[in-house]
């Protein structure tokens, strides 16, 4: 008993010093892996608005871009509305249009911190569940994908970014459909791959990659990238392909989180697929 | 009494400084400029080593609030201020430090300073980078930023010193 404390006695320093350090890593790796309390992120309250003074302040660094983005967008759209359109047939009628469901909405945020240098980059919205923001939904820009929301407060949320390890959303070659899953190695903020395309399946250098839509956080075909180069994986039958990001996420302001309205549906069909025979009896 | 005002205002200086400045530059190659070591080595040279961890584990917990980061900033300021009274034995002047003094530049010379200090940088960027990248496959990419970004922030910890701290009347 006696050298048991004397043994703390010595090693009382180094003792409190794996004390302390034991919190800080598990809150990080807890973090990481699944985003339990909202209070130590940018979410909360207090650092949150904190963030929305210092972006008020840094905005207007690159407001002639943003400005420039949006005003292109907004030609777009502009576009579409009714009174762009001519009548060409003078005799039809109005119906009430049955053939077409919205499936997706699209809430506008703002991204009020950023960082793009770490191995895990993730963005603060100044949206949150009040806007009918939730855990999950897809975050993308005008020029291109931006990430999913990883935790929600009321007025603000954490988007986890494409520039993480682990984002893994589904993409695909737009010109062949090819299906693959968008990853970050960390290096450089403009350059991502894609895993999983398998080496017999024809890539080509600068062909555009859009999302898939299979999961139902993205719609299908909004934006993501160029392909850079493609390489074979050593060992696998596996093309290693990198591409360029088409958004610059060092400037990103303006953002649209997605939400799904029939995302309930298809999780409720896709559930009702019957599992594997074999899978069944390996489980008994 | 003036020394506890003191340095709970460099205190607030320093979160304000890395976080809403220094955390949002971004110069490229993974670089990362970290300032807030310069606060750890500056607290008063006899403080308690239960205090001294106890501070840098705040400073770096409040820093980790502003840049989504969880701990990772907690945990490399509680690593250098774990190491720091070993670091400063280690490199104790031959008649050992006078009473009272603060480690500034000014106070211990160039040399002195680029050579303790740097250590002690190195040590907070490679434990900051090694925790966050956490792959041995990643190793020398680790050892990549380290390299370039401690030099960096050291010279933006002397500039620091040089335009916010007085320089000591000689006697």
């Amino acid at each position: 008993m006696r050298n048991l404390i004397a043994f703390f006695r010595r090693f009382r320093i180094f003792l409190f010093f794996a004390f302390l350090q034991g919190i800080a890593l598990t809150t990080y790796f807890n973090y990481l892996a699944f985003p339990r309390s909202q209070y130590l992120t940018t979410a909360s309250i207090v650092s949150g608005k904190m963030l929305e003074y210092h972006n008020d302040i840094v905005k207007h660094f690159q407001l002639a871009y943003n400005n420039r983005k949006l005003q292109y967008e907004n030609t777009l759209l502009r576009k579409r509305l009714a009174n762009s359109f001519i009548r060409v047939d003078q005799h039809s009628v109005l119906i009430n249009d049955t053939l077409n469901d919205q499936q997706y909405e699209y809430i506008p945020a703002v991204v009020v911190n950023s960082t793009i240098n770490k191995r895990n980059n993730y963005f603060t919205l100044n949206s949150g569940w009040r806007k009918g923001i939730k855990r999950g939904m897809g975050v993308f820009s005008p020029n291109g994908i931006v990430g999913i929301i990883h935790n929600v407060s009321e007025h603000y949320s954490v988007v986890k970014s494409v520039l993480t390890e682990n984002i893994n959303i589904d993409v695909m070659v737009e010109s062949t459909g090819i299906p693959g899953l968008l990853k970050w190695d960390g290096m450089n903020a403009k350059i991502g791959s894609i895993a999983s395309i398998s080496n017999d399946l024809p890539v080509k250098k600068w062909a555009k990659v859009v999302t898939r839509g299979g999961s139902g956080i993205f719609p299908r075909g909004i934006n993501v990238g160029k392909i850079k180069d493609f390489k074979m994986v050593e060992g696998k039958p596996l093309w290693d392909v990198s591409i360029y990001y088409s958004e610059d996420y060092r400037k990103i302001q303006h953002v649209y989180v997605v939400k799904n309205l029939l995302l309930n549906e298809q999780n409720k069909i896709e559930n009702s697929i019957p599992r594997d025979i074999e899978e069944q009896e390996d489980n008994q | 009494m003036i020394e506890i005002i003191k340095h709970s205002i460099r205190f607030v200086f320093f979160l304000i400084a890395q976080a809403f400045i220094f955390n949002q530059l971004e110069i490229g190659l993974g670089i990362q400029l970290m300032v807030y070591p310069l606060y750890i080595f500056l607290l008063p040279l006899g403080m308690n080593v239960f205090l001294l961890m106890l501070i840098s584990f705040g400073l770096g917990f409040c820093i980790d609030l502003f840049s989504n980061t969880y701990g990772l900033h907690a945990s490399s300021a509680l690593v250098i201020a774990y190491g720091r009274p070993y670091l400063l034995k280690l490199f104790e002047p031959r008649d050992g430090f006078d009473t009272g003094i603060e480690l500034t530049i000014y106070s211990m010379g160039y040399t002195w300073f680029a050579y303790v200090f740097g250590a002690f940088l190195l040590a907070h960027t490679m434990w900051f980078f090694l925790i966050e990248q956490f792959k041995w496959s990643e190793f020398w990419y680790v050892v990549l930023k380290t390299v370039l970004g401690a030099p960096i922030s050291l010279i933006i910890c002397v500039l620091l010193q040089f335009l916010f701290f007085k320089k000591p009347v000689k006697r």
